[in-house]
């Protein structure tokens, strides 16, 4: 029951600095509608290239989108020593990693999957083609909540290279992109990449709490 | 009742401390004295289990406390050096945060008593980030009354107060001990608390 109190505790407290830092969230979003802007001026008024290139194009400036949020996911924690304290309250470092990915998805993403249909309209993509993105992202944002806990988590004492971090969410993103994108052109495989998606889901589900609480300790013992 | 028995800690093969004996009963309060560099805070993060000892053993109660890490954090406050307060909540905020975490059965009112008296009762609604060094450093030290536990550990805790503050915190102490309870704190400040034992680390 105790614990129960304190996991609700904590993401209250992590709804309030949500809204507290709802201008970063607003900026990433604009950062996304702008990037694909971008892109489609560059590409010029052709309404079948759009179409045919629209869903790589989304999930591409996607996966940078929420890279930009990364450094952010422990630092300002472990900084003022929160954590610690947190941890002395009763709850171990795997719980507390489990619970940041929850609210990351919870505060970060859903804005994302909610923008998402907007963006097919620019892309004149057809509406069965929204539904897949909305559903590979739903659980494909999973995926990178796990995949930024354990980046941001192995950069912790990392104060000058800002950039490898992203590199280790773009690279381990790979087969995420692969089936999420494969899943329009595939209408019979359609359940089977689903299911490897959710797959890697669960993998990274199983795996994120892990080496993200062995890289906090790791980091609270170098500080 | 905490014991330290025979604890060395080595960083990069280089020597920190060695063959440390510490016994900490109710009612007894020590302060832990030393030039800058002397292994003070190392002492304080290998007591708490977040750097791991090259030797020796710490026990809480007669139990190792690596085999039972929550059952000693459940009683030990631990003030650090840096400020836990998150800069972008409310001092309220901050304080609930405190309380859920610690099952602290203090009331609102107890708490704005608490506030009153370190004179930052009018900030109970202001960002944390807005509140200078030393009340920050105050609303800190609000964590070893709200939190009710029986170990306080405390880094630097002098730093940034007022002499009134000081005066408050060294009541604060002497109350605490008073009620069976056990304090280690690690200070250059010459504090004047009666029984209070020096350990030197030089």
């Amino acid at each position: 029951m105790i614990i129960l109190k304190k996991i609700f505790l904590f993401l209250k407290r992590e709804s309030k600095l949500f809204y507290s830092n709802i201008v970063d969230l607003f900026s990433n979003i604009l950062f996304f509608f702008l990037s694909v802007f971008v892109f489609i001026f560059a590409l010029g008024a052709d309404e079948q290239l759009l179409k045919s290139i629209g869903v790589g194009i989304i999930w591409s400036l996607l996966l940078l989108s929420s890279t930009l949020s990364l450094r952010k996911f422990y630092e300002d924690d472990f900084k003022n020593g929160v954590l610690m304290i947190i941890h002395m309250g009763g709850m171990s470092y795997e719980l507390i990693v489990i619970l940041k990915i929850f609210s990351h998805f919870l505060f970060v993403q859903i804005p994302f999957l909610v923008s998402l249909p907007i963006v097919g309209i620019f892309f004149n993509l057809p509406i069965n083609e929204v539904y897949n993105l909305v559903l590979t992202f739903f659980i494909g944002s999973l995926i990178l909540s796990c995949l930024i806990s354990i980046s941001a988590s192995m950069n912790l004492l990392n104060k000058t290279n800002f950039s490898i971090g992203s590199i280790i969410v773009l690279l381990f993103s790979i087969p995420l992109i692969i089936f999420s994108v494969g899943i329009n052109s595939a209408d019979i495989h359609f359940n089977s990449l689903i299911n490897l998606l959710i797959g890697i889901a669960l993998i990274f589900l199983g795996i994120a709490p892990w080496s993200s609480a062995a890289c906090i300790r790791l980091a609270l013992k170098n500080k | 009742m905490l014991l330290i028995n025979n604890l060395s800690f080595f960083r990069n093969d280089i020597k920190i401390f060695e063959n440390l004996n510490l016994s900490l009963a109710n009612n007894q309060i020590i302060q832990i004295k030393g030039t800058n560099g002397s292994g003070k805070t190392t002492f304080l993060e290998v007591l708490l289990n977040i750097l791991e000892p090259k030797s020796g053993e710490i026990f809480w109660k007669g139990k190792n406390i690596k085999k039972n890490i929550f059952d000693f954090y459940n009683q030990t406050t631990f003030i650090m050096d840096q400020n836990t307060s998150t800069r972008k909540l409310t001092v309220l905020d901050n304080i609930n945060f405190w309380r859920g975490l610690s099952s602290s059965k203090l009331s609102n009112d107890e708490v704005f008593i608490l506030l009153k008296t370190l004179k930052i009762e009018k900030y109970y609604d202001t960002k944390v980030m807005y509140l200078s060094s030393g009340e920050t450093k105050k609303l800190e030290l609000l964590r070893l009354i709200l939190e009710q536990k029986k170990l306080w550990i405390l880094d630097e805790p002098y730093n940034h107060l007022d002499d009134v503050s000081i005066e408050i915190l060294n009541q604060t102490f002497i109350d605490h001990i008073n009620n069976n309870g056990m304090i280690i704190f690690v200070s250059h400040f010459n504090p004047t608390i009666s029984n209070l034992e020096i350990l030197d680390f030089n």
